[in-house]
């Protein structure tokens, strides 16, 4: 038996420990340590089911040690779970779990093989990316409670894949969207090739049986054009007749089913030409414009699942003395939490016992931890970072901050630019007019003595020509390469839409700290009563993570290359104040003007900034003022983006001195200060009553209200999750200039597509004049589609010049 | 040209290339596409224990299917 102080590593986590405190084993003369009964009893479940080969799989890497207390799994049967989770394909029920735990590839194969051995589990496949689980299962052979235990017997746990069921409908829909644009793009290419013998047949004469077999070989491949890439035509022009509206839809389908029915006439009598190609060309081609929006209304950020997965499922409440692991939805207010360190809070409530160090950066953005004692408010979300702590819950889970705010703002998700409703009105119109129109046509045409072919094929060539196609691509192209290039500078639109919404906003609504300025002290000033060395100053800084310390490390650093770091005896961090320590007899104190007050040292400064006093053996010997800087250029952004014609006003939550300081500096005139989160969204609210569009730029949970009310929410650099989560536009870089770039970007591309509709509609205005009078056969019609539809690209491609010129 | 020839011609390109389309069609919808890692990954997952532990499963999948026609 060893004996020694040595750290074991633990034969299934390989997590390190005392040797103490591990059990050893030796079997089949290998000896093996083990940190608790856990790994020990998942280490010979693996070695009975014949799976130990997962050892070499992981290699040497890190798991977490097996916890075997979990909740009851009686959940996973009622009914109200399977309501929610489960659904049932012929007898067999479907599910899907993220598994926690998962580490590598040996893991993702490791659940695998121990679900396939289970009788009763027809499919079990997970994902190595986002460790999602699909479970098919017959339930008259096994209950999913036993499925999740034999999960937990190897040491992982599963919950039930909750959130945004919203993103596997969109991508079920982008996956069906693209089949039929495949099938489109193919059956037009193929028909292109055949079509062009055609043409060529034409001019040069070609005999009947060749065009025949030319013919039947166009109808084969136009046919699951038309019906199976064009189906959402068909449908949306069904849903529109019923309600007594024409829409586009309607004109896309009469101009090419008219043209698909009169080819098959004309193949089969043999007089006149056949227009297969122009068929799928307009279906394909416009389905392509609408394929670009679907894609483009693609989530650009997925941290939605990033929150709830990191909020644990469990909790341990203490009950008369005993420990219990709850389901965290089951927790009632009043019930006795504990928590230990490292673990991420779930549910507000009041700390009870041993106080500690919180992590709020999730919640406020603040780097800083804080610390709280009994009867402070802990908020779910942040994270108790150093001791194990005892808190009564004040709110169940449901009406916790992170979940409360999390309702809210799913809700504001789901807001529609009243673009698109105009833009169906007006396409009412116009379609119902071409309709009118190519009847006129015909109608024309047969009264002037025009055969009936002729005067057909005429209206037909009214309608195909006016067939919006590039109208149908002005919109999405322009956006597409919008997103595109505003994500190669860092500004990620969640959906398109949003451009259009930008570049009408009349009014910016600023955070400050973070948003104007840096978000961290900078010193700003350096006075010295007496010589001292620096040195000293520079070793008791240098031991706190507190940014006012680290902003001195750094500008000592900047001011003495050479300087070194002491080491200090009776290092002391006092809370709140500052720090003391002492080196060769000498003592030294260092912190802010309460610190020396209270050490009955006298100083004074009348100053609005933070201040960092520095004294040697109780004597003043420097001090630092410190500021928190504006960001670079946000002083001409600023005026740029006033010289845009927009209104800026700043909000913050820090008080009326600082605020209107640093409003002067900026440039900004109208500033509210003092402003809780509440105050802020009624801020927004207000100026929307007033008919204008808001744009508001933060970070920070005190930003989050006013950032779902807004008409654009942006997300600045160091933002919480849960901004990122509420935002349409997310910064990634922390510069204030992408601010202007983002704007100049919307309006350059709304200013696009403006153009392109305007060319569209002029084309197809002119394009349809020519083709009443008779001069346009389809095949021209079809031509002119293509051209105007690379016109509108072509003028798309121009919006990358814009940041060409060196910005 | 003869025309059975030309019938010939773009018949058979057409039919093998709609052979393509199909076999991609099928690749998307039963999800050959959706985890990049997993395909690269798998490589690393073929003794043989795993390839009848795979078998198994899809034998029993089979069953299934094969009682759901009756």
């Amino acid at each position: 038996m060893q004996s020694s102080n040595k750290l074991h590593s633990c034969s299934h986590c390989h997590l390190e420990f005392d040797a103490k405190t591990m059990i050893f084993e030796s079997l089949e003369q290998k000896d093996y340590s083990f940190c608790c009964k856990g790994c020990q009893n998942v280490f010979h479940l693996l070695k009975d089911e014949g799976l130990d080969s997962f050892y070499e799989k992981v290699g040497s890497k890190k798991l977490h040690s097996v916890n075997n207390e979990h909740s009851s799994l009686s959940k996973f049967d009622q009914d109200g779970y399977a309501k929610k989770y489960i659904t049932t394909n012929d007898n067999l029920n479907e599910i899907s779990l993220i598994i926690e735990g998962i580490h590598c590839n040996a893991c993702v194969w490791l659940n695998e093989r121990i679900l396939h051995q289970c009788e009763g589990i027809i499919e079990a496949s997970i994902n190595y990316t986002n460790h999602k689980a699909k479970i098919m299962w017959n339930p008259k052979e096994i209950k999913l409670s036993q499925i999740v235990e034999k999960i937990q017997s190897i040491g992982y746990n599963a919950y039930a894949y909750d959130s945004n069921l919203q993103e596997e409908r969109v991508n079920k829909v982008r996956r069906d969207y693209y089949s039929r644009l495949l099938v489109g793009i193919f059956c037009t290419m193929n028909i292109m090739w055949i079509a062009i013998a055609q043409y060529a047949g034409f001019f040069t004469g070609m005999s009947q049986s060749i065009k025949d077999i030319l013919n039947l070989a166009e109808f084969i491949l136009a046919t699951p054009t038309l019906f199976y890439t064009g189906w959402f035509y068909f449908k949306g022009s069904f849903y529109g007749l019923k309600n007594r509206m024409i829409n586009m839809d309607f004109l896309i389908v009469s101009g090419t089913l008219s043209t698909y029915f009169y080819s098959i006439y004309v193949s089969l009598t043999g007089f006149g030409e056949v227009y297969f190609e122009s068929v799928t060309m307009i279906i394909t081609f416009i389905f392509a414009g609408k394929y670009l929006e679907v894609l483009s209304k693609k989530n650009a950020v997925d941290s939605l699942d990033g929150i709830s997965s990191s909020i644990p499922s469990e909790q341990t409440v203490i009950a008369n003395g005993h420990k219990k692991v709850v389901d965290t939805t089951m927790v009632q207010t009043g019930d006795i939490i504990e928590v230990r360190p490292g673990e991420k809070i779930a549910i507000d409530g009041v700390l009870y016992k041993h106080a500690g160090n919180f992590d709020e950066a999730s919640i406020s953005g603040e780097s800083i931890p804080i610390y709280k004692k009994t009867g402070d408010k802990i908020t779910s979300g942040t994270v108790c970072l150093d001791s194990v702590i005892q808190y009564r819950a004040s709110k169940d889970f449901a009406n916790s901050m992170i979940q409360s705010i999390t309702t809210l703002l799913e809700e504001s998700l789901t807001k529609k630019p009243k673009i698109e409703k105009m833009v169906n009105q007006i396409s009412g119109y116009f379609s119902l007019m071409v309709l009118l129109m190519a009847v006129l046509t015909f109608l024309g045409w047969k009264i002037l003595g025009v055969s009936f072919e002729d005067a057909f094929i005429i209206s037909i060539s009214v309608i195909i020509i006016a067939c919006p196609c590039a109208l149908g691509l002005a919109t999405p192209v322009a956006t597409l390469i919008g997103v595109s290039l505003g994500a190669k500078k860092g500004i990620l639109f969640k959906t398109s839409s949003h451009l259009e919404t930008m570049a009408k906003a009349t009014t910016i609504v600023l955070d400050k700290t973070g948003t104007i300025t840096n978000g961290k002290p900078d010193v700003i000033n350096f006075i010295k009563e007496n010589e001292f060395d620096l040195n000293l100053l520079y070793s008791l800084v240098k031991s706190s993570t507190h940014p006012i310390s680290k902003a001195i490390v750094d500008y000592l650093e900047s001011i003495d290359k050479n300087i070194k770091e002491y080491v200090l005896d009776d290092m002391k961090n006092i809370e709140a104040r500052g720090l003391k320590a002492s080196f060769n007899n000498v003592s030294l104190l260092g912190g802010n003007t309460e610190l020396f007050k209270e050490m009955n040292i006298d100083f004074k400064l009348d100053t609005s900034r933070s201040v960092f006093v520095f004294s040697i053996d109780n004597k003043i010997v420097c001090f630092f003022e410190l500021e928190d800087k504006l960001k670079t250029d946000a002083i001409i952004t600023i005026e740029n983006i006033k010289k845009l014609g927009l209104e800026i006003i700043m909000c913050t939550g820090d008080n009326s001195t600082v605020a209107n300081d640093t409003a002067k500096k900026v440039g900004i005139d109208t500033v509210y200060s003092a402003m809780l989160p509440k105050d802020k969204a009624n801020v927004v609210e207000n100026l929307q009553r007033d008919k204008k569009i808001v744009i508001t730029v933060g970070d920070g949970i005190n930003d989050a209200l006013a950032l779902s009310s807004s008409d654009i929410a942006i997300a600045m650099g160091n933002n919480t999750d849960l901004t990122v989560k509420v935002s349409d536009i997310i910064f990634i870089n922390n510069k204030i200039t992408t601010l202007y770039d983002a704007i100049v970007l919307s309006k350059t591309v709304f200013n696009t597509i403006k153009q392109n509709l305007f060319f569209s509609l002029i084309y197809n205005f002119v394009t349809i004049l020519f083709a009443v009078m008779g001069f346009v056969i389809p095949v021209i019609a079809a031509i002119s589609m293509s051209l105007s539809s690379l016109i509108v690209v072509g003028n798309s491609l121009r919006i990358k010049r814009i940041f060409k010129n060196g910005r | 040209m003869d025309d059975n020839v030309i019938s010939a011609m773009i018949f058979v390109s057409i039919g093998l290339g709609s052979l393509g389309l199909f076999a991609f069609l099928w690749g998307l919808k039963s999800g050959q596409f959706d985890d990049s890692d997993k395909f690269l990954g798998g490589a690393l997952h073929d003794s043989e224990e795993d390839l009848n532990s795979a078998k198994k499963m899809t034998d029993r999948q089979d069953k299934i299917k094969k009682g759901k026609k009756k």
